[in-house]
Order: C-alpha cells, then sequence, then structure tokens
C-alpha cells in the first residue's frame, strides 16, 4: 500500500470511531487492525509489542509522580497557600480575582507539571470565590481553564518530559526555553483580565500590606523552591527527570504529611489511587498511539508529508505556523501525549526539513497542544472549569475564543523569533542546546 | 455475576493502589544509593520500576471500562430516550469488545513468546509481564459483556416510559 492509502485508511477508521464516541485510546488500536491484517508481513502482535514497547520506559514514568505530586499538593492545601500570596501580590488590580487566578496558575504550574491537576485544583478554590464576587460565570470558567494551560508550559511540565524521551530533545533545555512563553501568556492574560475588568466593572479589592505580603510569602515558600529543586536538579545534572519527579512527590509528601500536617494517611491513600487511575488512562492511550505512530512510520507517511508540502513549507516562519496548526487542529480532538507520538513524529521531517531549532520545534508543539486543553470538543482543562463552574461548555466558548486570541499573539511571537525560547537555554545551559 | 465483577473491580483498584506506592520505592532506592552510599547500588531498581507501571497502566485500563472513563469526544448530540442510549451504548460496547478479542488471541501469543525469554536485569520470566496483555483483553471481556448487558436493557424498555 502506498503512504497516500495507508494514512487515508488509519486516519479514516479513526475519524469515524471518535464520531461514534469509542473512546480515544480504544480507537486508535482499532484504526491499526486493518493495515495489520491486509499486510502479509504483519499481524495484530506488532499492536501489542508496539505498546509493550512503549510502555517499558523510564522517562515516561515521570508522568505518574507529576500527576500525583500535583494532586498531593491540592490535598495538602498548598494551593491554598499559593492562592494567599497571589491575592497579597495582585489583588488590588482591577479584576483582583482574575488577577489572582492567573498569578496562581502561574505559581501552581511552576510547581506541578500537570494542567488538568491545575485546572481541577485552582478552579475548586477560584471558580467559587469569583461567582460569589460577581463576576460572570462564563469568563470565571474560561480564564481559569485558560490560565491552567500554563501548567504545561511554565516547568516543569508532563509533555516536554514525553517530547524529550521521544525526540531525544534535553528536558532540562526545554524546561529553561518554557520559562518566557510561560510567562508571556501570564502576562497577556492578566492584561485581557484587565480590559474584561474595566468593561465589566469587576470589583477591586484593597491593596495588601507589605506585612500581608511578607506573611503570605513565609506561608508559600516551601512551596515556591519545588522548581528550584526539579528543574535546577535536572539542568545541574543531579537527577533524572523520572528521578526529579519522584523527588516532588516525596517533597510534597513531607510538606504536606510533616511540615503543614495537612494530609492524613487516609487522604494520601485516596490521591495515590486517584492518581494512578487519572495516569494510566492516559497512559494506556499512548501505546495505542504509538502503534498508530509506528504503523505510519513503517509506511513512510511523515516523508511522504514532507514531499507533499515541500512546495510551500520550507521556510522556519510557514513550517512553524503549518506545525502550529497542526498541532492546534488534532488538540481539539485528542490528548496532548498522543497527539505528540502520532503528529510530532509526522512532522519532525518537515521541522528538520525547515532548518528549525528542535527546541523551538518542541515549543511550538507543546504551546500549540497547551492550548488544545481548552479547545472544545475535546479540551480537558475547560471540562474540568465548566464541571465546577456548573455551566455548559458552549456558553463559555466566547470568552475563551477572546481570551485564547490573546494566547495565540504569544504562539505566533514564538514561531517568529524563536529566540524568546532558545536565549534561556543558552544563556543557563549552553551545553543541551548547541 | 454483577456481585462478582463488582468484587473483582474492587481487588483491581486496590492491587492499582498498592502498586503506584510501591512505585515510588525503586526511584528512591535508585536516588539514594547515588547519593548517600548507605545501601549498594542496586541494578534491578529500574527494571522494577519499569515493569510495575506496565502493570499500572494495563489495570488502570480495565477498571476504566467498567467505570467508562476511557476519554471520548462529544462529537455528535447526546442520545435522549433509553432507546437511543442503549443504541448508542450498544455500537461503543460491541466496537470495544472487538479490541478485546484481538487482545485475548494475540495477547496469547505475545504471552507465550515472553514464557521463553527472561527480563535483562533480574532474569525474572517475561511471561510475568507480557500476561498483562491477554488478561487485559480478558477484563475488557467481562467488563464490556457488563455494560452491554445494561444497553440491551436500555433497549427493551417500552418506549412509552422514555417521554420522563
Amino acid at each position: 500500500m502506498s503512504p497516500g492509502e495507508v494514512s487515508l485508511l488509519m486516519f479514516g477508521v479513526f475519524a469515524v470511531l471518535i464520531v461514534v464516541r469509542i473512546p480515544v485510546s480504544f480507537a486508535l488500536g482499532l484504526a491499526c487492525l486493518p493495515v495489520l491484517l491486509i499486510d502479509n508481513r504483519l499481524n495484530p502482535v506488532v499492536l501489542i509489542s508496539e505498546m509493550w514497547k512503549s510502555y517499558n520506559s523510564f522517562i515516561l514514568l515521570s508522568v505518574p509522580f507529576f500527576v500525583l505530586s500535583a494532586n498531593l499538593m491540592n490535598a495538602a492545601r498548598i494551593t491554598e497557600r499559593l492562592v494567599t500570596l497571589a491575592r497579597a501580590s495582585v489583588g488590588h488590580l482591577p479584576g483582583g480575582l482574575g488577577q489572582i487566578n492567573v498569578v496562581v496558575s502561574m505559581l501552581f504550574a511552576g510547581v506541578s507539571g500537570s494542567s488538568t491537576a491545575e485546572a481541577a485544583g485552582i478552579g475548586s478554590l477560584m471558580i467559587p470565590a469569583m461567582k460569589k464576587q460577581g463576576y460572570d460565570t462564563s469568563f470565571t470558567v474560561a480564564i481559569t481553564a485558560c490560565a491552567a494551560t500554563m501548567g504545561v508550559i511554565i516547568p516543569p511540565s508532563i509533555l516536554m518530559v514525553v517530547w524529550g524521551g521521544l525526540m531525544s530533545v534535553s528536558i532540562g533545555a526545554m524546561f529553561l526555553a518554557g520559562v518566557v512563553p510561560g510567562v508571556m501568556i501570564g502576562l497577556f492574560l492578566m492584561g485581557t483580565v484587565y480590559v474584561y475588568a474595566k468593561v465589566r466593572r469587576y470589583p477591586v479589592a484593597q491593596r495588601a500590606s507589605a506585612k500581608e505580603f511578607f506573611s503570605a510569602l513565609r506561608g508559600a515558600i516551601l512551596a515556591l523552591i519545588t522548581p528550584a529543586i526539579i528543574v535546577g536538579g535536572i539542568v545541574g545534572g543531579f537527577f533524572t527527570p523520572t528521578e526529579a519527579s519522584v523527588i516532588a512527590v516525596l517533597y510534597a509528601a513531607a510538606l504536606g504529611g510533616v511540615v503543614y500536617r495537612t494530609l492524613g494517611r487516609k487522604e494520601f491513600g485516596a490521591v495515590l489511587h486517584e492518581s494512578a487511575r487519572l495516569s494510566a488512562v492516559s497512559l494506556f492511550c499512548i501505546g495505542t498511539a504509538s502503534a498508530f505512530g509506528w504503523l505510519l512510520a513503517y509506511y513512510r507517511v511523515p516523508q511522504a508529508f514532507v514531499g507533499a508540502l515541500s512546495g510551500w513549507a520550507t521556510g522556519p516562519i510557514s513550517a512553524g505556523l503549518l506545525i502550529a496548526l497542526a498541532f492546534l487542529i488534532i488538540g481539539c480532538f485528542i490528548d496532548a501525549i498522543p497527539a505528540i507520538i502520532i503528529m510530532g513524529t509526522i512532522l519532525l521531517p518537515l521541522a528538520q526539513n525547515a532548518g528549525m531549532h528542535p527546541i523551538h520545534f518542541a515549543l511550538i508543539g507543546v504551546i500549540s497542544l497547551a492550548f488544545g486543553l481548552v479547545t472544545p470538543p475535546y479540551g480537558l482543562c475547560l471540562l474540568i472549569a465548566a464541571s465546577i463552574g456548573q455551566i455548559k461548555v458552549v456558553a463559555t466558548l466566547k470568552d475563551v475564543g477572546i481570551i485564547l486570541t490573546a494566547m495565540l499573539l504569544v504562539l505566533l511571537l514564538v514561531i517568529v523569533f524563536p529566540e524568546l525560547v532558545l536565549f534561556l537555554p543558552r544563556l543557563i545551559a549552553p551545553q543541551f542546546v548547541d | 455475576m454483577t456481585k462478582f465483577l463488582a468484587g473483582y473491580h474492587r481487588l483491581l483498584t486496590t492491587v492499582l493502589t498498592v502498586l503506584m506506592g510501591l512505585l515510588i520505592i525503586p526511584v528512591t532506592l535508585q536516588i539514594l544509593s547515588r547519593y548517600t552510599g548507605l545501601i549498594p547500588r542496586y541494578i534491578w531498581t529500574e527494571e522494577a520500576a519499569r515493569f510495575c507501571f506496565v502493570w499500572i497502566i494495563m489495570i488502570g485500563s480495565m477498571i476504566a471500562v467498567r467505570d467508562r472513563s476511557h476519554f471520548d469526544v462529544d462529537l455528535l448530540p447526546h442520545p435522549k430516550t433509553p432507546r437511543q442510549k442503549g443504541l448508542a451504548g450498544l455500537v461503543v460496547h460491541l466496537t470495544m469488545l472487538v479490541l478485546a478479542v484481538v487482545f485475548i488471541r494475540y495477547g496469547y501469543d505475545f504471552a507465550k513468546f515472553g514464557a521463553i525469554q527472561s527480563s535483562e536485569m533480574s532474569g525474572i520470566n517475561m511471561l510475568s509481564i507480557y500476561i498483562a496483555f491477554p488478561l487485559a483483553g480478558v477484563t475488557w471481556a467481562l467488563f464490556l459483556g457488563e455494560n452491554i448487558a445494561a444497553d440491551v436493557r436500555l433497549l427493551r424498555q417500552p418506549a412509552t416510559e422514555s417521554s420522563a
């Protein structure tokens, strides 16, 4: 079969199955079957052995640990401490609670690598509080979901770990590269909240005193050094990303269990179970996505794709735009990690062909996929925030669209100016970049 | 049968939680042995963690079939009447059953292949990990059977009750 026929068959079957609501992980596996049965050289055992190969990876092990550490932070009420700090720093700006929401998301993003844990943890604290103060529910939900996407852009980041493991890019360098675009998105979001607050006359709170600020800072400082431990430990070569993720778990457990005493044995068990379940479901999808990606590569679909586009996506900017568009579209329909596995491998030759830096390519991919966390029909952060706010997803779409436009501007800047992401890793860890 | 499946589901949930807790140990040992010298450098830690991890994923996939918590995508409008719900559920669960059958049939070949292999570091028989795949197929099929029975019950409901 030709690459065109294979991709048509596989993506066609996958699309049909998705429409009739077959779970994505099962649909990816089932979409491999026709090709595996038709081709004499292959058989369905390939599906299972490719899944096994993808799970048998030390790097992926960090995914459940990053989810676990984020959930421990929530259960140990460390998130509340971050909210107190955010309130003391930006609560007096127009749209106070909205600003707090964005800032606490940035802080939490630095502590955890999971956007969904962020949407759940911050959403359950901030959404009821904002509704009570008279913020529109749709704006409240939209800003919470959009701010949560910073979780996978500001280091540490589960998506960067998966990307680095799959495409052999330095994870430490990617973490450093995520800082600038992550903070830019935060500032753009704060600007958006400011405009909303002025137009809709949202309440303003009193400025916190210096004393209140320092007491809030003292309360949160132990949590705030987490990113230094994780990112510093990886960049400095002290431990691997997987080891760093376990240290994040142990640190969060120690903070909750020993220092703050907010985490009992019973809560710990419940968090352990919930994190295992949540990560297992998304990791299972990695297996079928890997088999899907392996088949595409076996029939040289990525090379054919580059050949077909060679006419017009040759420069780094046009290639960057195309890559972002592809990830934004697939991010609407499937989870970010399988999207990396399938589209990342298809688009890699295109990026190489255009002479893009591997870290620049990675950051465009991760940021685009982070936006996929709020785009329907499959936007997990938006689904979580909407269910906390008790509002239909459709009702939030206008506000999500407005806020997302501000965020897309950052993506565009990153595509056009690679130095935005490259300068920090070049400054701190040049050995990983060049 | 429902009682048996509920018990099996509880068992899987407990195993999953315990495995997740256990997973922390080998990686912690790895760090401790490198930096403290208090304990020797075990070479099996990484492998043990990886194998534990594979079981966590596969057990998680089994539990999620019964909980219906595998992610799907909302493109079509949601079915309203019990009949529509039963029909939509039947399409989903019968299609998923195809993959379960594939996992049982070809997972068996895969496990047989594992039975003649030992792992690189600790030398344990690979059947003990490969077996997770056919077992997943069997478990999915059991839980899907339960879902399909529920779909059929919905389909059989007289149309008059559906107005509620």
